[in-house]
């Protein structure tokens, strides 16, 4: 159905008078006369599956089952105005629906739709390099992943250059390890909202919990805001100044602004339970507060963490 | 054109890396070379790392922690069949990093066989070393938390029959993590001494999947079981005769030796649906996981306590924990013109975690009544989303959204006295998005975002309640140059009766390429990251309850700057910088400053630390430059250094300057 809505607009371009008949298929040979670059590398590419397997229709493979039919440009001797899919000169939302023909049925494409970079007119063509892709894998448009990324979110990139980060830049992280850049499902995490484009796990765990497993759980005794808000009530993701990527350099300011007893929060109702009175907050002993609570993710032995 | 467009892929390579290696330029011809009904290409990296370090040398690992010796930097081995109908596989594909003793190493492979078979695996290794948490010199844990280990984990995915209606799934993940660590433990009541304990992480997890995929009358039905099993042991023991961490105490420690395996297992389902055609999308799906844990900790301590008198206490505790967790995600988008999609997102998530254990300890030989505390956590929650995006014109676009949540929290607990009463809280969330999207002419794009929400009874202080968010993005691209400039700022206010929490973010970035020919291009970026927080706090000190509040200033400055030039075709030179400072609020020093303003209350000493505590200002730099020589067509010679220098300005404890670099040869043969 989709290629005949291409083809049906390669006749309003014949009544406009820029093709002389409607545009029909040539095989992919013929692209290799004046494309040699592009075809004597292609058995390379991914895409080269359907011209290996030698039965798919002309619309399913090779150079025309994206670019679509090419007599008109044959007879033109060339053109982009007369490749029905031009990829350089196609809005967003046309190169979305010519990759997903064959690329939508895959889950981890499920929610593209509604992902973030869609609605921002940020479609495939912009991480993807088709043929000339220097990356091992997926065809995208630089050699690394962090790279491909980087070059849009600016400050991503600065956060990965703090002290304290995931290894990203050193290469055992990838930022397709928490985010899924086609678009995720709602967070299972927080009020469901944000992040929007967050992956959870299979198992409908925070990404954290992929690597960090010693932190699932479950435990008789839950720090119920991992588990409620999420790892980044307390972490910043992605780096930071202070150690364990904490959100504040030193750990009492970051339990505190919690624990403090105030109004109706907390599951308890009665406020986020706050410090025992035999604390000394003008001791510095008591202001590195994992040094007792040292299960603050979670524990099986003690209500306030302490093993 | 076309070289231009390899150029711009190449300084992507270049700009943003910020390790000095491996190398990225290639050797060897760019074609391969053919062999029987296969082409081949491949590259070897070969070197030596070596460092020098001025300073504190566990900031330097917990930071960098490149060391010395010989490496395997980089690999890549590419092997593909020329007309795609190989015997035994199409396509090879393997690349490694920092093989060789690198804390950070990893490998990629890919095995295919078109039509039948697609194996992935990756693998990587880091090695974390994290010294202890200082408190900028109000006081040092001496490393009590410091951790040596490895983490490695390797995801393996065989999938049969890749390009058909019906597929076969088979996977298997392990996650590891093993290495000495430095813990503590407080005892021998609330008011005694915290003492380090030795400890040797060992845990463990695998997971296995199975499923398939099954396309028929335009949808495909996705099926996966899984199976996560999860060890856990890291036996703690005293590492000899402990004082303490407050000499004053007469609390010490003599013996202790804890032992705490921790074992369970969570098999999960999931079940997805999925469809999309010309004038409508949907996709479902469904999760299911249980999770399983048996725990037991058996502690056994002699010292004494704050008296002065001999005390030992041995505790045991078993038990379980499950949790119960089930996910559904209904999408439908339908697009009624090529102008308009809207899309619709349903989903909720109920997750259950219930725990029991037996409790009981022995003080002074003295055996307490055992107590089974029993534990109850479930979280609901219920939202729905609906997007719109609607282009009336080529260069203009406007999408909207608005999404609504209902979260219900219960809460049981039971501590060993009669069952306790559930307590629940409900909040919900509204949320609306409007944005839009010019391109007035073809090389520059505009983006602008609004997003507003507001929550009822939000269930921490810091949880966030009224928040907007606004940004904007633009772009211009024209051949080989490019600039673009973003701005981002955040407001959340969760002001409940006397529990004030607001926070302000504002993100401003600026980068820009120019690839002035294939030899040559320089990239810069600059952001600011700036964070202010205000928290009321409650807090006991001198056995008196205070109240105070905590302003948190952090004022982050990043730069980047790369350049990359090639001579006589055969010299290629990159230069690098990165520079991350924040300058916090301005203050010269910690401490308090004479004459200064005390809020609330006249005890001057927590006031110094939260005062002491607003802000961390700090300098992280690193200049790096790279040398890379053709000798042949096959052959480079590499030679890279780059610089890292931390800097805090309020502590002495953990600043360092170190010196790595590293001398390579690349070969393809």
């Amino acid at each position: 159905m989709r290629w005949a809505g291409r083809l049906g607009g390669t006749l309003i371009l014949a009544s406009a008078g820029l093709v002389a008949q409607t545009p029909s298929f040539v095989g992919s040979n013929v692209c290799q006369t004046c494309h040699p670059a592009n075809s004597s590398t292609f058995f390379r590419n991914p895409h080269y599956k359907s011209v290996a397997a030698g039965n798919q229709n002309p619309e399913q493979a090779g150079c025309e089952s994206c670019h679509g039919p090419a007599s008109a440009h044959l007879t033109a001797r060339g053109g982009k105005q007369t490749i029905p899919n031009a990829f350089s000169l196609m809005p967003p939302a046309k190169i979305v629906d010519a990759c997903l023909t064959c690329h939508s049925q895959t889950i981890s494409r499920a929610n593209i739709r509604r992902s973030e970079h869609t609605l921002d007119d940020v479609v495939c063509t912009n991480c993807h390099s088709i043929h000339r892709s220097q990356a091992p894998k997926f065809l995208l448009a630089a050699a690394q992943q962090r790279d491909l990324c980087y070059g849009c979110h600016t400050t991503v990139r600065a956060q990965f250059s703090m002290p304290f980060k995931h290894r990203v830049n050193e290469g055992t992280v990838q930022c397709t390890d928490c985010h899924n850049p086609h678009g995720s499902f709602a967070a299972t995490w927080n009020m469901a909202g944000r992040p929007r484009m967050v992956d959870q796990t299979v198992g409908n765990e925070q990404p954290c919990l992929k690597c960090h497993t010693d932190k699932r759980g479950p435990f008789v005794y839950e720090h119920a805001a991992v588990r409620v808000e999420g790892c980044e009530s307390c972490h910043n993701s992605h780096g930071s100044t202070n150690a364990r990527l904490l959100k504040r350099p030193v750990t009492f300011t970051l339990c505190l602004e919690c624990h403090n007893g105030f109004g109706s929060l907390g599951r308890q109702a009665d406020g986020v339970r706050q410090q025992s009175s035999s604390h000394n907050m003008a001791d510095p002993r008591y202001q590195n507060c994992t040094t007792c609570h040292v299960r603050i993710h979670g524990s099986n032995s003690d209500s306030r963490f302490l093993r | 054109m076309r070289s231009l467009g390899a150029a711009l892929l190449f300084a992507g390579i270049a700009c943003a890396q910020p390790t000095v290696a491996p190398t990225s330029e290639p050797t060897g011809p760019a074609g391969g070379g053919n062999t029987a009904e296969y082409n081949v290409r491949q590259s070897f990296e070969l070197g030596y790392r070596w460092r020098s370090v001025d300073g504190d040398l566990g900031a330097y690992r917990g930071m960098v922690n490149f060391g010395n010796g010989i490496r395997l930097l980089g690999s890549s081995l590419s092997v593909n069949s020329l007309e795609g109908r190989g015997h035994w596989f199409d396509q090879i594909q393997l690349n490694t990093q920092g093989l060789g003793n690198d804390p950070y190493q990893n490998a990629l492979l890919r095995v295919e066989k078109n039509r039948l078979y697609r194996y992935d695996l990756t693998w990587r290794s880091t090695a974390y070393y994290n010294q202890g948490l200082y408190n900028q010199g109000l006081t040092n844990t001496f490393g009590r938390h410091s951790t040596d280990t490895v983490r490695s984990i390797q995801d393996h995915d065989l999938t049969f029959l890749p390009q058909s209606s019906f597929k076969v799934f088979l996977g298997f993940s392990r996650n590891t993590q093993r290495g000495p660590a430095l813990s503590s433990v407080q005892l021998f009541d609330s008011r005694g001494d915290e003492f380090p304990l030795f400890t040797d992480v060992r845990r463990q997890q695998h997971e296995y999947r199975a499923g398939f995929e099954l396309g028929m009358l335009g949808w495909r039905l996705n099926l996966l079981h899984g199976w996560v099993n999860f060890r856990e042991d890291v036996p703690a023991q005293l590492p000899g005769f402990s004082a303490g961490n407050n000499p004053a105490n007469p609390t010490t420690l003599t013996s202790l030796r804890r032992d705490d395996p921790y074992r369970g297992n969570s098999p999960y389902w999931r079940v997805a649906l999925f469809k999309e055609t010309r004038r409508w999308a949907f996709n479902g799906r469904f999760t299911y996981v249980s999770g399983r844990r048996a725990f037991v900790l058996d502690e056994t301590s002699a010292g004494t306590d704050r008296f002065g008198a001999n005390a030992t206490r041995q505790i045991v505790t078993r038990g379980n924990a499950q949790r119960p967790a089930a996910a559904a995600n209904v999408t439908f988008s339908v697009f009624p013109s090529a102008k308009v999609t809207v899309t619709n997102q349903s989903s909720l998530n109920s997750i259950r975690m219930v725990g029991n254990a037996t409790f009981t300890q022995i003080v002074n030989g003295l055996a307490g009544a055992p107590f089974v505390p029993f534990t109850y956590l479930g979280i609901r929650t219920v939202s729905n989303a609906t997007d719109v995006d609607y282009r009336p014109v080529s260069w203009f676009g406007l999408r909207s959204g608005y999404q609504y949540s209902s979260r219900r929290v219960v809460s049981i607990e039971d501590f060993g006295g009669a069952t306790g009463s559930p307590i629940e809280q409900n909040n919900g969330l509204h949320t609306g998005l409007l944005g839009v999207r010019f391109r007035p002419v073809r090389p520059l794009t505009i983006n602008l975002d609004a997003e507003i929400g507001r929550a009822d009874r939000p269930i921490y202080p810091v949880s966030q309640r009224n928040f907007q968010a606004l940004r904007g993005r633009i772009e211009y691209r024209r051949g080989g140059f490019r600039m673009a400039g973003y701005a981002r700022t955040d407001y959340s206010t969760n002001s409940v009766s006397l529990a004030n929490y607001a926070s302000r973010s504002r993100q401003y970035g600026a980068d820009g390429t120019w690839t002035i020919s294939s030899g040559f291009f320089i990239d810069a970026g600059y952001a600011k990251l700036h964070l202010d927080s205000l928290g009321a706090m409650n807090y006991f000190a001198f056995n008196q309850l205070s109240t105070g509040s905590s302003y948190y200033v952090s004022n982050l400055h990043t730069a980047t700057l790369a350049a990359r030039f090639t001579i006589q075709d055969r010299v290629d030179v990159s230069l690098g910088l990165s520079h991350v400072q924040d300058r916090g609020d301005g203050r010269a020093a910690a401490a308090v400053p004479p004459g200064q303003v005390v809020i609330q209350t006249a005890i001057i000493g927590p006031q110094s630390a939260f005062f002491a505590a607003q802000t961390f200002p700090l300098r992280f730099t690193s200049p790096q430059g790279r040398v890379s020589v053709r000798m042949s067509e096959n052959l480079r010679w590499n030679l890279g250094y780059q610089r890292y220098g931390y800097s805090e300005q309020f502590g002495i404890f953990q600043n360092f300057r170190a010196h790595t670099g590293y001398s390579s040869v690349s070969w393809s043969f």
